[in-house]
């Protein structure tokens, strides 16, 4: 997980299945982005926090409200979910698709509003974050460079 | 003793690890020899157990384009195995092959691209028939997938196909050696933990 304030850029590389959460708070101008790669964290212990959707977006929420974000100014941007590979059958598939299943369900629950997505599909996403602005923009190989 | 994850694993067990990645690997440049028809050779490759964000450094960071072949491990293991096939290794082939070489992975026209699919299964196909050899069991590969893009996509799919259970995977490194130029040869394999251990007992390295 990464964050930045007042003009900071944060950036995520490569997302293939997984997916990026921008958290943005727009008074503070405090952005988080969170880079999943799991729906769920059934781990004991629960370690790797940040590595699941649920676990990961609401120990980001639990950050930005210690640095003062208020909670109900928080909105939620969202990229990756692709399928890089079409393997027939299993669970390989379709990863990508239960991650993005899975992230809406936890920002649904936590009251946090997905203002725009780009999932799915069968590209990696670089996402780049600008905390002056709530904006980013998505890269891809062989196609056109997506703003949000 | 049952590990629970890659960083459970003894120096011996390691040690086994790399001795397989090395006649596995010695075996996929015998097959590249054959189908180029040229003498191919490998150095002494390196076998190591990385990090995920080791591995995506090693291979050469996350936003560099490179063609994956993937297949998956079924039968008494299940896993992932990964050919990761970057510009110089996808020209090496060609040019022996086809006759033609490629100066963007944009450029991949189907029957290149079937010959890469092709190449990236004998060598998969190789490495996983030396292991089922050596620990004598039997595993079965589906039919191979291919795909052009990020590094670092392409390398999530076995993390996160077994991320659940462990932060590492197995990378097996070695340059081959044609015409006198050294090609890096990139090999990733990533067992679920349950048959990590049935492997290890197999190959009689694990204390029961």
């Amino acid at each position: 997980m990464k964050m930045g304030r007042n003009g900071e850029k944060i950036i995520t590389y490569a997302l293939g299945s997984c997916i990026g959460i921008c958290l943005y708070e727009p008074h503070l101008k405090l952005a988080a982005l969170v880079h999943i790669m799991l729906p769920l964290n059934m781990e004991t212990g629960r370690k790797n926090t940040y590595k699941y959707a649920d676990t990961g977006i609401r120990a980001a929420l639990r950050e930005m409200e210690l640095k003062g974000a208020r909670r109900a100014a928080i909105t939620a941007k969202i990229a990756g979910g692709a399928r890089m590979f079409e393997v027939s059958g299993g669970s390989l598939g379709n990863i990508g698709q239960r991650n993005a299943e899975s992230v809406h369900q936890i920002l649904r629950m936590e009251k946090v509003p997905l203002l725009w997505e780009d999932v799915g599909g069968t590209v990696a996403r670089t996402m780049e974050f600008d905390s002056a602005t709530g904006t980013g923009v998505i890269r891809s190989y062989g196609r056109p460079e997506i703003k949000f | 003793m049952e590990i629970k994850n890659y960083g459970d694993l003894s120096g011996l067990e390691i040690d086994t690890l790399k001795e397989i990645g090395s006649i596995g690997t010695g075996n996929a440049a015998t097959a590249l020899s054959q189908l180029i028809g040229k003498e191919v050779r490998i150095t002494l490759p390196e076998v190591r157990i990385m990090g995920y964000n080791e591995a995506i450094e090693w291979i050469g960071g996350p936003e560099s384009i490179t063609a994956g072949v993937l297949s998956q491990l079924g039968g008494e293991i299940n896993g992932i195995m990964l050919s990761v096939q970057q510009m110089d290794f996808i020209n090496l082939v060609l040019s022996n092959v086809l006759g033609v070489s490629v100066a963007d992975f944009n450029k991949l026209q189907e029957m290149q691209i079937s010959t890469l699919v092709e190449v990236g299964n004998i060598m998969i196909s190789t490495f996983i028939n030396a292991l089922s050899g050596l620990a004598d069991i039997s595993i079965s590969l589906t039919v191979p997938a291919f795909a052009v893009d990020m590094q670092g996509a392409i390398l999530t799919v076995p993390m996160a196909a077994y991320g659940g259970q462990s932060d590492y995977i197995m990378t097996i490194g070695g340059n081959f050696v044609c015409d006198n130029k050294q090609v890096p040869c990139r090999l990733l394999l990533s067992p679920d933990i349950r048959s990590l251990n049935f492997l290890l007992r197999k190959l009689g390295v694990m204390d029961e």
